[in-house]
């Protein structure tokens, strides 16, 4: 058997995975405020905050000082401590782990995190919205890795060779790596429409809405599938059923934060003027309602991106395990074919 | 032959420290590649990055341009001179002679920032850009998919406002609008914005409508020239061209309409006088747009002045195309003259403005109203009319004069309307009071 024995595996790189993901998520939110409150200038230079190291930034004036800068500056010390617990993993993984995979991983994990406090950076100094495009799709991209990393060091995966019913995996596979690819250019056509330049043309918008309406449809049709496909045929395999419900549960809360959005953004749509409550809502801008309810759906996105990249990758693995337990190929190797 | 996929499967079959090699060794082939790559993926930030690197300028007016016939050069002095008269959106600049308060359109322009203190600039592109545009002209990225679309300012016409119908609105006006948003629309309340920053960007609006207006006014004195340019003198551009656009603002709180004393008449009386005023032909004619059921669906085939212009060089596109398709005989050089000239037209049509929309009269039944609900913002509405929309107003037109209706009959129509969420649409004839025995 040339794979460690689950009981000698060290527990640690897991933890700390886990330990990332948690940190991570707290990160994309309050990212998600940064540019929800037009903040993501309120600290001018990078890396330290106003002259200061970002650690030794008085804490009087962060926590009681403007808004801007209280969300700013705590989305840096986020993405440090983010940043932080990436090495951990890093050293526990070269430490503990055996192997390789999960190692080369962690150094990966290590670039990428760098990549995006660099990108972060270069987005304050050279002060671009390309640049906050680029670095709000690459956050949740992360968030999605560290949860892979979690996923990829826990016992359940190791143990793949646990699942009983392998009929009807091939199906859960393709549709959840589908999904995982339809939630993730759901948060790309997000940033698009949440950082327009100021010059854009009247048309940018109204494109990026249209693929963004489109593909909330095909994503939402693609979950509904996903969890017929494993209810029917993995009903018993906790470790896919849970997550799809829950991924079920999320894309619903989306779908609705989605268009709560829209209304506390721009008011209800013109077709509804005849109602009144449509006809006298006036938009609060820069209300709690609008701002949380915004962030909710771009965190909520990630969330769903995260969820599908799991049972996208549990149901790979147990796909594989168990197509070489039987002799046969899994669907990845059969299409390749 | 093994296939790739297969190839990889093998990996995972080697023992875990082989494995690690081939890790190893592709994790070094993927860095070295990486780091050939770097200076393309540097570039490719770069480019992502710095593509648009320009900061966002003044948006020419090239459809009224188009319409009046100016040449490119001239297109470019206006440019020059709105560029001396009023700066840029990042560095605005005005003269004295606007009125305007130049420090706080510096607080206004320019990229999003606050500081460790909380103060905030570039606050028009933080609130207000994404829909009424740069240049103020309605065509910011979001105003596609709005209706009703943002205000354009640059004709200087503001609907909702306690001024004579062609004048300007009062700063209080703006504050109003500012404060408590438009029910229904996209115009949101900045009710919990700092009064300091309502009023910073009350004085945006009125600059950025003073530059639209100036550019208008610049594009009719050009055309009148023909191929020549004007004579850029201080007194020519703003003793005739600045100085009249920015009167008009400061002379806006001396325009504004005074409600005659409500009369002290029986409500019920007052709401069946307006009623009657309502369905009149003759006088009110409320009918005609807001519809007999003044559920708003009257004539609903009306453009407000923001769409009729372009409505109508869309019909002068069409009749242009169809005489080219008639007209077989005609020399091939001039055919080719016109069908350019009608194709540039149509394209800076799509490109400069937004498709043409009909206006919606108000449903009254709802008893929601744009411009505000107090009685008297009602009056004045119906008193004055609004501004840029066929709704006339129906008070004298000067100080003095008279009106199509007295103010005690406008009241009476305030009335009536203030009632119509409450009354049926049909009323049926009242059952008579019989006693309760005889019922059961």
């Amino acid at each position: 058997m040339n794979t460690t024995p689950l009981e000698l595996e060290s527990v640690w790189p897991h933890r700390w995975a886990v330990a990332l993901v948690c940190a991570t998520f707290p990160l994309i939110w309050v990212g998600g405020l940064v540019t929800t409150y037009d903040a993501g200038m309120a600290v001018p230079d990078w890396p330290d905050t106003y002259g200061y190291n970002l650690f030794l930034y008085p804490w009087q004036t962060w926590v009681y000082g403007p808004f801007g800068l209280f969300i700013e500056h705590g989305h840096r010390l986020l993405g440090s401590l983010s940043g932080m617990l990436t090495i951990a993993f890093l050293i526990s993984a070269w430490w503990c782990q055996r192997r390789g995979l999960v190692r080369w991983l962690a150094v990966v994990a290590l670039a990428a995190v760098i990549c995006q406090g660099a990108l972060g950076g270069m987005r304050v100094i050279e002060d671009k919205v390309q640049l906050a495009k680029i670095h709000g799709c690459v956050g949740p991209a992360f968030f999605a890795f560290a949860v892979a990393l979690a996923v990829i060091t826990s016992r359940r995966w190791q143990d793949a060779d646990g699942v009983q019913n392998r009929a009807g995996l091939g199906k859960v596979e393709r549709l959840a790596i589908v999904t995982t690819f339809l939630a993730y250019c759901q948060l790309v056509l997000g940033s698009q429409l949440r950082h327009l330049p100021a010059g854009s043309a009247p048309g940018d918008f109204r494109v990026a809405l249209v693929f963004h309406l489109a593909i909330a449809a095909a994503l939402v049709v693609h979950i509904f599938l996903l969890a017929f496909q494993v209810f029917r045929t993995q009903r018993d395999e906790w470790s896919l059923v849970r997550p799809t419900t829950g991924l079920v549960a999320l894309v619903l809360v989306e779908v609705g934060l989605g268009a709560a959005t829209w209304v506390t953004k721009y008011g209800w749509p013109s077709w509804m003027a005849d109602y009144l409550w449509a006809a006298d809502y006036v938009v609060h801008e820069g209300s709690r309602l609008q701002a949380w309810v915004t962030t909710a759906h771009v965190a909520m996105g990630s969330m769903i991106l995260a969820s599908s990249l799991l049972v996208a990758l549990r149901s790979v693995r147990f796909a594989w395990r168990g197509s070489r337990a039987a002799g046969q190929g899994s669907w990845l190797m059969e299409a390749a074919r | 032959m093994r296939s790739g996929v297969d190839r990889f499967s093998v990996v995972f079959q080697l023992p875990s420290f082989f494995r690690s090699m081939l890790c190893l060794v592709a994790m070094n082939k993927i860095t070295h590649a990486g780091l050939r790559c770097w200076p393309w993926l540097a570039g490719l930030v770069l480019v992502a990055g710095c593509g648009k690197a320009e900061p966002p300028a003044f948006h020419s007016n090239v459809v009224e341009m188009d319409r009046q016939g100016i040449s490119p050069k001239q297109e470019q002095d206006i440019a020059n001179i709105l560029g001396a008269l009023f700066g840029t959106p990042d560095k605005p600049f005005v003269l004295t002679e606007t009125g305007l308060d130049r420090k706080k359109l510096e607080q206004a322009a320019g990229p999003v920032r606050s500081d460790q203190f909380g103060k905030e600039s570039g606050l028009y592109r933080r609130h207000c850009g994404h829909c009424h545009g740069t240049t103020g002209d309605g065509l910011g990225p979001t105003a596609l998919v709005l209706n009703p679309y943002p205000r354009d300012y640059r004709q200087g016409k503001f609907k909702f406002k306690s001024t004579e119908r062609p004048d300007k609105p009062t700063t209080a006006d703006l504050e109003m609008i500012l404060r408590h948003g438009i029910p229904g629309t996209a115009m949101p309340s900045f009710d919990l914005l700092p009064d300091t920053q309502i009023q910073v960007l009350i004085e945006y609006v009125k600059y950025l409508s003073m530059r639209g207006e100036t550019e208008l006014k610049l594009i009719s004195a050009m055309a009148d020239l023909s191929e020549g340019t004007l004579e850029i003198s201080r007194t020519a551009l703003v003793d005739e061209i600045l100085k009249p656009v920015a009167e008009s603002w400061s002379t806006a709180s001396e325009k504004i309409v005074a409600p005659a004393e409500k009369p002290s008449i029986e409500l019920a009386l007052s709401i069946e006088k307006g009623r009657e005023l309502f369905y009149d032909t003759k006088r009110a004619n409320c009918i005609k747009c807001h519809g007999l059921s003044a559920l708003g669906d009257g004539q609903t085939n009306d453009y407000d002045d923001w769409n009729k212009p372009l409505h109508e060089i869309e019909l002068a596109i069409a009749s242009e195309r169809e005489s080219l398709r008639n007209d077989t005989e005609m020399p091939a050089a001039d055919r080719n003259e016109r069908e350019s000239k009608t194709a540039t037209t149509a394209a800076i049509l799509k490109s400069d403005s937004l498709p043409v929309r009909t206006i919606t009269p108000r449903n009254l039944r709802l008893g929601v109203y744009r411009g505000g609900r107090r009685p008297v913002d009602l009056f004045r509405r119906i008193y004055a009319g609004i501004n840029g929309v066929p709704m006339p107003g129906v008070g004298p037109t000067a100080p003095g004069g008279t009106g199509t209706l007295s103010p005690e009959e406008i009241w009476s129509l305030v009335d009536y309307v203030r009632s119509l969420p409450l009354e049926a649409i049909s009323e049926p004839p009242r059952q008579r009071p019989t006693a309760a025995q005889a019922r059961f």
